[in-house]
């Protein structure tokens, strides 16, 4: 195999590279920037390094990872969906409305956050599949959908407030000392992993991303593939507005509003390809925290919110413009 | 040698003392909405004044837009890490901020609901504890608004009105155009309003809501905005239909681009609000809350109404705080 042989042959450095490409499908270059920038933190700011401020910061990219992941599995396999931020909004909005409006027991506000999200996933799923209209329109469509729905729901477009205490502790609860979304965004995290990397529905999700005219060639079910892929992005959305609604125990309508944006931005430092084929779930998370970590360090030293926007817009040319030297680089090798 | 080891000893003793006056200092956080509206700007300013002479230090931060909301709460949560003597937080929703200021008063550190976005039923089912809410009476500029088209048009004045409202679900905007709405009701029953609409203190989405209310009512005769920005936006399409003289604007907030519109003539009123004054006795009066005094529970910081009249005769004292 090329790669071992490349293991064999080349430096120590390079051998690192493979290991961390290989095994945990994260690229060595990501977690280094979020070890400098960390450690730049460190130095600048007095209470950068400190247990609560470490939590602060995964419980602050807890919404933003748990929509990376949903963005990852999407864009690996060739699609987009820019309707999360939306599908975010209303899916806490429904949740919320179940137990506050309806008075339905507590656990309708988790079933209809998740299901509202896989709903509207399926919907998006279905337009590009079966009429053909491309993922781009579809979800852009479904953005504007979704947000008028939202705003429908609640009522006089204010948020709904005062959630049941078990829902709110999904959001404001820390078992063992950890926030729960960050309990939460871990586990989801760990199966999409092995979801994308180890199983076969991961395989052919990169596969029709690469090249779906030869995924479907080898017998790959695309249109089947891509509705079930949606409708996890849309459950990855509803997820995420389970957990700001419970963060702030309200469902708010105005809630995720430009999320998809920073999701796919995330997705993209932790080294998915826009185009498809490549990507990982593990890396969205460092792309997650590496603009985490960079908003909790600018805002601890008190540097402007403008700053921080052009520093983020900065780091995402920075991180493909890194990937592309090295895909080069491979090719040439 | 002798002139190293003194220069030493003097750079130590001058640190020294540095560390020891900044220990000495209390530091309070102040979270705003946004810098980008100028009324936040005034704000600012009045909190350096309050203090300088309240003796304190601060650390002022804010998020990118008046919309940011989860960026806000991020943002408070990362300012309690520096573990502030007070809090004064300008909150952009009535909900967002309140798991950020529960750890604050887990904390013992005193929380003032800077301009009264909080609804304080909400604070009670949360359980969040509020030192003081401060900031003008939104009912009463809304009021002061509707008196001002009233005393303009008349009392038998008839015709469509429109109102732009804030954010929705903000208490702040809220407040303005029901204050705005009863008080025109009861004094000017003639006066219809056509329509209410949410202008997310966005300019451009005020000045499209005006585009189709206009449409709709070219004989509109008066338009209320819960804020300067969404009125100077409804002030650019008005003159773009060519009817600057028919429509009476009536803004909320006074600040320097109304100021501004006002002196030219363009809009026609603004119930201005004093953050100059909002900001220096929010500080000097959490002052107060920390030496463990009393203050009460609701300070409210008047308003004017600014028109051009009384800005070109600058004889009205209040005016001083306008910035």
């Amino acid at each position: 195999m090329q790669s071992s042989y490349i293991a064999a042959q080349s430096s120590g450095w390079r051998q690192l590279q493979f290991f961390f490409d290989s095994k945990l499908h994260v690229r060595l270059e990501s977690i280094i920037v979020l070890l400098v920038l960390g450690t730049a933190m460190t130095v600048l700011s007095p209470y950068f390094l400190s247990v609560s401020n470490f939590l602060n910061i995964l419980l602050a990219t807890s919404t933003i990872g748990v929509l990376a992941i949903g963005t990852t599995l999407i864009l690996c396999s060739g699609g987009l969906d820019l309707s999360i931020g939306s599908i975010l909004g209303v899916a806490g909005v429904v949740g919320a409305y179940f137990c506050v409006e309806l008075e339905w027991p507590w656990p309708m506000a988790i079933i209809g956050a998740l299901g509202a999200g896989a709903l509207a996933g399926y919907v998006n799923g279905l337009f590009i599949t079966q009429l053909r209209i491309p993922a781009f329109i579809v979800t852009l469509g479904m953005l504007g959908i979704a947000r008028g729905i939202a705003l429908l729901i609640a009522p006089n477009g204010g948020a709904i407030y005062g959630l049941p205490a078990p829902v709110v502790y999904l959001g404001q609860g820390r078992p063992l000392g950890i926030p729960s979304p960050v309990v939460i965004l871990i586990l989801v995290a760990i199966l999409s992993h092995y979801l994308l990397a180890y199983s076969r529905f991961g395989r052919h999700t990169l596969a029709i991303g690469d090249n779906e005219q030869a995924g479907r060639a080898t017998g790959i079910p695309v249109e089947r593939l891509r509705r079930k892929l949606y409708t996890i992005s849309g459950l990855m959305a509803g997820l995420a507005g389970l957990i700001f609604m419970a963060r702030v125990n309200a469902g708010d309508p105005t809630a995720g509003f430009t999320y998809e944006l920073t999701a796919i931005t995330a997705a993209i430092i932790g080294g998915t390809s826009l185009f498809g084929g490549k990507g990982s779930i593990l890396g969205a998370i460092v792309g997650a925290l590496i603009m985490g970590v960079l908003q909790n360090g600018l805002n601890l030293l008190a540097v402007q919110s403008y700053y921080q926007q052009i520093a983020i817009g900065a780091v995402l040319i920075l991180a493909v413009y890194i990937d592309q030297l090295q895909t080069e680089k491979e090719k040439k090798a | 040698m002798t002139k190293l080891r003194l220069a030493l000893m003097a750079s130590v003793i001058a640190f020294a003392s540095t560390a020891a006056s900044a220990a000495d200092k209390p530091v309070y956080g102040v979270l705003m909405k946004t810098l980008a509206n100028p009324f936040w700007g005034a704000m600012e300013q009045g909190v350096k004044a309050g203090a300088d002479a309240a003796g304190v230090e601060y650390y002022l931060q804010a998020a990118e837009s008046d919309q940011a909301a989860e960026p806000q709460l991020n943002l408070c949560n990362t300012m309690l890490e520096r573990k502030p003597a007070v809090m004064i937080t300008a909150a952009i929703n009535s909900n967002i901020l309140l798991p950020c200021l529960k750890s604050a008063n887990d904390m013992g550190i005193p929380v003032v609901d800077l301009d009264g976005n909080l609804d304080p039923a909400i604070n009670e089912k949360a359980g969040v504890k509020i030192a003081f809410q401060i900031g003008s009476d939104n009912e009463a500029a809304g009021a002061q608004g509707a008196d001002y088209v009233v005393s303009k048009l008349g009392k038998d004045a008839k015709g469509p009105v429109l109102v732009i409202e804030g954010l929705s679900g903000n208490i702040t905007g809220q407040k303005r155009a029901r204050g705005f709405a009863e008080q025109l009701k009861k004094t000017a029953p003639g006066l219809e309003i056509v329509a209410s609409l949410p202008g997310d203190w966005d300019r451009g989405k005020a000045a499209n809501i005006t585009n189709d209310i206009l449409t709709k009512h070219p004989d509109l005769v008066a338009i209320f905005a819960a804020n300067d920005g969404m009125a100077l936006g409804a002030v650019e399409t008005v003159f773009a239909a060519n009817r600057g003289e028919q429509v009476t604007i009536v803004g909320v907030d006074g600040n320097s681009d109304a100021v501004k519109s006002i002196k030219e003539g363009r809009l026609t009123a603004s119930v201005a609000q004093l953050p100059y004054l909002v900001g220096k006795q929010a500080v000097e009066s959490v002052k107060l809350v920390a030496e463990g005094k009393e203050v009460p529970a609701v300070v409210h910081v008047p308003t004017m109404v600014l028109t051009k009249a009384v800005l070109d005769a600058g004889t009205e004292p209040m005016l001083e705080f306008v910035k």
